[in-house]
């Protein structure tokens, strides 16, 4: 019985990336250098942004060495007796590798390191990627040999769509007994002559090929380039910020990078005042820390994680921090950057605001404020929308770019506006509870401190953001909970701010308060309109 | 259309000794040509499309032949034309997918298969089942048995695939019976070559047409009386004909080995999988060669019991490889060896799993265990480790990834129109309280995915709104139904709209009108826009939807009181209407056409276009949408109500925040989503849209540059201290 059996590759692409055309080249390149092949794929409606894979088999000996015989190939590719993998996209390489398909007796897997997030990683409140490092890790472990490199910028740069460089990958690894001129052959569409002229794209898709073909044929860059996708950059590494001289002794050194940058960004929200009251809140969270963790055997995480925290919140976004930012000129220069803008063009650039009853009440003084909202409210009560001004603003216009420069200059009613005494009034409910933490337990006051990330944002989601807050130091922080230790507490709250970045509707928040004693959200209402109907009767 | 297939046309055209290389269903095509097909029909749908596809794009050639091509409205109307077999000699092929098409087309099958036919009928169907399948998982073989109709399952090569084709007419015609082909999804994607014969013009055709009609026969009518007297004529004369035709021409394979005392019976298609699960187990080689004996079932129905008798007698043990349940070849080969009184011991479903595609994994799992028990002294070790391996395997890359892997389910394109809909819809529950809604088949149903997830039922295509009226008269709230143009055609209009307007129910009907049905990859319809309005516009930015008004003097001219027609990038003003429809004090059918071109077609007819205007140096506007990432709170919550492939994550340039921020990435249409988004859900202010001016002129370049001056005067220098954050 002959025991020979065809090489067998799997290619994973999602919709739209050329895929089949791929393929289609492979067994064009199989037939015209004399071998059997055969592919298959199951496009349907993945076509439309999903995964999809395409699969080939190529028999090792030449047709014309068969003696008439015929190899039978398998449609579809075979859990552990694959030869090779190629894949434009990491997540779905590592499923492939977690569906049993890669072995490391055998498989070579080829991967970009790019990433095309899908909607269920996209679309959670918190940051919900998957991890990266642990998709490359489990490629690493269960492959004979990996290649890995960023294809989509790989295409990009060369002008060219994925497939042409996976093509040139798959040349570059030896996997298929065929020789680079047979696969650049396939993509010129066998033109007689190899130097003939090519048109645009089939240029900008031999560029592409050559660049993947040397980057898995090259060993020695391949491994350089893959020792600096692997070398993760150190998460606490922050960009130097120069810290003035008297906050450096008063804090200790682990704590100053983030205070350098925290500091920076209160002064310029709101000037020297404003800053000297970030620094007294950060001491007195300082002095809590360290009369609890004196040998300081923690690195002053608390006092850490509240200099960021306590920064962002400070410096909360309104209108004016808005129109501040959009109206600088370094983002003119970014957004033509993202737009990829020629020298010779003109961009105009729109910006969408939608201020609403509260935008403008956050500015206006307490009892006025009241006013305005309590009109919104009655508003709405009638069954009227919420008042607010749809506006698109031309910040490359003269009347647009004024009107952002005088919103940014609102900075003094910002201080005086209702917002703003609301907003300090919570980070004080926020720090006191911070404090009473960590003079009951260190990692208590740590929990709650690093709850200042569910605050962000405007409008509805800075409310929500505010009201899980103050839900959980309510009621997880300070309320007698049922057999409850502080390390309990701890975790209860732990699993309360991963919850209430899961979901925007609280599902999971509210599911893990009552998991840990606590009573759930209230229900916020909702407007519900009945059709109401007599009974019908016929 | 969205692949164009002039490659392939030219293959149809492939004569004697050629050789043609390609896909599986395109061979198909070429077999039918081969046949001297007369007419050709169905309805789109995948993995089949393609035949359809080519011969629609193939008219000039198919019309040199006098083959008449139609692309009719649904399964059953493409099911009714096979009518034309019954008088005449015709040959006829129509194809759809399965088991959703056969379904539609059942009841004329039913009235084809009793009278019978004259001229050859081939039904290709896409047999939609296992990995990639986006249908329901039942097997299109209790059709055939049902309705008597012979069920061809060809081994997955080309050339064995084409040779069935040619067969199956004959066999339809020595039969009486009407064909059917199944094709598995990667059958029909298969990639191979087969050596042509000659096209065949058919002898009755559009240029050679019949002058008379057949005269009457009741015979031929599916009527009764005569409808018992067919049911008899299927059991005695049709079924043994076809039987003959089997064995005189060898339509199914017996393949010899050296365990002479065992066997497997396999479906056709199924052939390759099982070679490769024998050779796992070291009992079949690279050519096919296997070790225990084979019998191919390339005609899974009629099985001719001789012939499987034949096979079984005298043998220790006979596996039966079937795909799916329940297992009719299984049980139909147990009865006659049962009536024979041969007692060879049959294994099927016992040793291989009920459900699912037979892979090569889970055949080698059942294989192994025939083996055990029949093949003692042939060492499984090695198929077990590999088996035991991939299982161990796919435990250690569980543990190590630690959380479940993300799935990644088909989704709008860029810029598709239906997006801000179910965007709309989110925003209208949240004014007026969650509804029932009614999903339908079609790219709209991939609003049951994130972000949106909804939908309560999907009852068939096009019957959201049927599907529905049992539901609002119990219901205090009115309930939605969704429904695209592909399936308000196909079957909704009649289903659903007439029904709704007969009872008199209060009902709302959402249909995309984008012009085509796209899902199954963009095929033209009845109100598609024409060409000529095509060419006509303008501005061939817009949306060309609205120029063809089908739809909508449909639906009028049915007698619907209550219509109105949104565009769907106007999120606030779809909501408003939803919200509209919703509490409205109109108790009878509610109409909403959102109109919008669908985003593939739209890309397909401009990208030339602005290519064109860029080369002859005219002005061109590009528009993108940009998120400001300083201004981006991290939240998301556009995210969640769009979902668009081109609006992801990036990490936070500010090193104070965590969260990664959204952005925009290259590919993006500018469709206008994003902008409309942030304002009618009141969403954060980072987004921007940038208008590039390609090629300005004159007077606009100096207009930028004194408003450039302006601008650098009223932006401050950066202030003191540090940048807020990295720009």
């Amino acid at each position: 019985m002959n025991r020979t059996s065809p090489i067998t590759l799997l290619i994973c692409a999602l919709g739209g990336e050329g895929g089949g055309v791929l393929t289609e080249w492979l067994v064009d390149i199989a037939r015209h250098a004399g071998y059997a092949a055969q592919s298959t794929s199951i496009p349907g409606v993945a076509q439309r942004t999903g995964a999809t894979t395409y699969y080939l088999e190529v028999f090792p000996v030449p047709l014309a060495q068969l003696g008439g015989r015929r190899p039978v190939f398998s449609l579809s590719p075979v859990p552990g007796t694959l030869d090779g993998i190629v894949s434009s996209e990491m997540l779905e390489t590592a499923r492939q590798v977690g569906n049993g398909m890669a072995v490391p007796q055998r498989t070579l897997v080829i991967t970009s390191s790019a990433r095309t997030l899908t909607t269920a990683e996209r679309m959670q409140p918190g940051d919900g990627r998957a991890d990266a490092q642990r998709l490359l890790d489990t490629v690493k472990s269960f492959s004979r040999e990996h290649h890995v490199f960023d294809m989509s910028a790989m295409a990009r740069e060369c002008g060219t769509v994925v497939s042409a460089v996976m093509l040139g990958a798959i040349a570059g690894s030896g996997l298929l007994p065929f020789p680079r001129e047979a696969y650049e052959a396939v993509v010129r569409g066998h033109a007689s002559d190899p130097r003939a002229q090519v048109d645009k794209a089939t240029a900008a898709s031999l560029r592409g090929f050559a660049r993947a073909f040397d980057a898995v044929s090259t060993p020695r860059a391949q491994a350089a380039l893959v020792t600096r996708l692997l070398a993760t950059p150190e998460p606490d590494a922050l960009a130097p910020t120069p810290l003035p001289d008297d906050l450096a002794l008063a804090f200790p050194q682990p704590v100053h990078a983030m205070l350098a940058l925290g500091h920076a960004r209160v002064l310029d929200y709101q000037g020297a005042d404003y800053a000297a009251l970030y620094i007294e809140r950060l001491q007195r969270v300082l002095a809590t820390e360290q009369a609890a963790d004196p040998a300081g055997t923690n690195a002053f995480a608390i006092t850490r994680e509240i200099a960021r925290w306590l920064a962002l919140w400070m410096a909360f976004d309104d209108i004016v921090r808005v129109a501040e930012l959009k109206s600088r000129a370094s983002r003119i220069r970014r957004v033509h950057a993202e737009v990829k803008a020629g020298p010779d063009d003109i961009v105009k650039v729109y910006d969408h605001f939608k201020p609403g009853a509260p935008e403008v009440a956050a500015l206006l003084p307490a009892a006025l404020a009241d006013r305005v909202i309590a009109w919104d409210r009655a508003r709405q009560a009638r069954g009227k929308a919420p008042w607010a001004v749809p506006l698109k603003i031309g910040a490359h216009s003269v009347l647009g770019m004024a009107s952002l420069r005088w919103l940014a200059s609102l900075r003094g009613l910002r201080q005086r506006g209702s917002r703003f005494a609301d907003e300090q009034a919570l980070i004080d409910r926020w720090l006191a509870a911070v404090v009473a933490g960590t003079r009951n337990n260190w990692r208590l006051g740590h929990e709650i401190a690093l709850c200042g990330r569910l605050i962000k944002g405007y409008g509805s989601t800075n409310e929500r953001g505010k009201a899980n807050l103050l839900h959980v130091i309510n009621h997880l922080a300070s309320e007698p909970l049922p057999k409850c230790t502080p390390t309990k507490r701890a975790d209860a709250i732990a699993a309360a701010r991963t919850a209430a970045l899961a979901d925007d509707a609280g599902i999971a928040l509210d599911a893990a308060l009552v998991r840990h004693g606590a009573p759930p959200r209230p229900v916020v209402a909702q407007p519900i309109r009945w059709m109401k109907r007599a009974p019908q009767v016929r | 259309m969205e692949v164009s297939f002039s490659k392939e046309i030219e293959a149809l055209r492939l004569g004697a000794g050629d050789i043609f290389h390609g896909e599986g269903i395109l061979a198909i095509t070429k077999g039918l040509l081969q046949s001297g097909v007369s007419y050709v029909g169905g309805y789109q749908g995948a993995p089949v499309s393609h035949l359809l596809d080519v011969m629609v794009q193939a008219k000039p050639y198919m019309d040199e032949l006098g083959v008449h091509v139609e692309a009719c409205s649904n399964e059953a109307s493409a099911a009714a034309m096979l009518g034309a077999s019954i008088h005449y000699p015709l040959r006829g092929a129509v194809t759809w997918k399965s088991i959703v098409g056969t379904n539609v087309a059942a009841d004329a099958l039913s009235n084809l298969s009793s009278p019978g036919v004259t001229g050859g009928v081939l039904i290709v169907v896409g047999e939609d089942y296992g990995e990639g399948a986006s249908v329901i998982q039942e097997r299109t073989h209790a059709y055939a048995l049902k309705s008597s109709m012979c069920l061809l399952d060809p081994r997955p090569d080309l050339g064995r695939m084409v040779d069935m084709v040619e067969h199956g007419f004959r066999l339809s015609e020595q039969s009486n019976m009407p064909c059917m082909m199944e094709l598995r999804i990667r059958t029909c994607h298969v990639r191979g070559s087969f050596e042509c014969r000659d096209n065949i013009a058919p002898k009755i055709s559009t240029r050679a047409l019949m002058s008379e009609p057949a005269g009457f026969d009741y015979m031929r009518l599916a009527h009764p009386p005569v409808t018992f007297r067919h049911e008899k004529l299927k059991g005695e004369e049709r079924l043994p004909a076809a039987r003959r035709y089997i064995i005189e021409h060898g339509l199914n394979e017996t393949m010899p080995g050296e365990q002479a005392d065992l066997g497997i019976v396999v479906q056709g298609g199924l052939y390759n999988a099982l070679i490769r699960g024998l050779q796992q187990l070291g009992l079949a080689d690279a050519f096919g060669e296997s070790a225990i004996p084979l019998m191919v079932l390339n005609v899974t129905y009629p099985l001719v019991p001789e012939q499987l008798a034949d096979f079984c007698v005298g043998k220790r043990a006979v596996l039966v490889v079937e795909e799916g349940q329940p297992e009719y070849i299984e049980q139909e080969l147990a009865t006659l060896l049962r009536r024979r009184d041969i007692q060879t011991p049959l294994h099927g479903k016992d040793m291989l799993q009920a459900a699912g595609e037979y892979g090569v994994e889970v055949l080698a799992t059942g294989l192994t265990a025939f083996a055990r028990k029949w093949l003692p002294g042939h060492s499984i070790d090695s198929a077990q480790g590999w088996l035991d391996g991939n299982k161990s395997r796919r435990a250690a890359v569980a543990a190590q990834l630690d959380a479940p892997l993300p799935n990644r389910p088909p989704s709008f394109c860029i810029g598709c129109p239906e997006r801000p809909v179910f965007s709309a819809l989110k925003l209208a529950q949240l004014d007026n309280g969650p509804v029932h809604i009614a999903a339908d088949i079609g790219c709209h149903a991939f609003g049951t995915f994130e972000p949106f997830s909804m939908g309560h039922s999907i009852l068939g295509y096009g019957m959201s709104l049927a599907s529905r009226a049992g539901v609002s008269p119990m219901m205090n709230r009115r309930a939605l139904s969704i429904m695209g143009d592909g399936g308000f055609w196909h079957n909704g209009l009649l289903t659903g709209v007439q029904s709704a307007l007969f009872n008199g129910d209060d009902a709302v009907l959402l249909i995309f009108k984008n012009g085509y049905t796209s899902a199954t990859g963009t095929q033209d319809i009845i109100s598609t826009p024409d060409d000529e309005s095509k060419a006509r516009a303008i501005d061939k930015l817009q949306s060309m939807v609205a120029e063809n008004q089908t739809i909508e003097t449909t639906l009028k001219g049915l007698g619907v009181q209550w219509m109105r027609t949104v565009h769907t990038y106007r999120v606030d003003r779809m909501r408003a209407t939803l919200n509209e429809a919703f509490t409205s004090d109109y108790n009878g059918l509610k109409v909403i056409v959102a109109e919008g071109e669908c985003q593939l077609e739209r890309q397909r007819r401009i990208k030339p276009w602005l290519a064109s205007l860029l080369q002859r140096g005219e002005r061109v506007v590009r528009v993108k949408y940009g998120v400001d990432e300083d201004v981006c709170n991290g939240d998301h919550a556009c995210i969640r109500l769009s979902g668009c492939p081109t609006l992801t994550l990036k990490d936070n340039p500010d090193p104070l925040k965590v969260d990664p921020v959204a952005t925009v990435i290259d590919g993006c249409v500018g469709c206008g989503l994003c902008g409309e988004n942030a304002h009618a859900a009141t969403l954060c202010p980072s987004f921007y849209r940038a208008e590039v001016v390609q090629n300005p002129k004159w007077y606009e370049r100096l207009l930028h540059e004194w408003r450039a001056r302006f601008l650098r005067w009223l932006q401050p220098a950066q202030r003191g201290g540090q940048p807020v954050s990295p720009a």
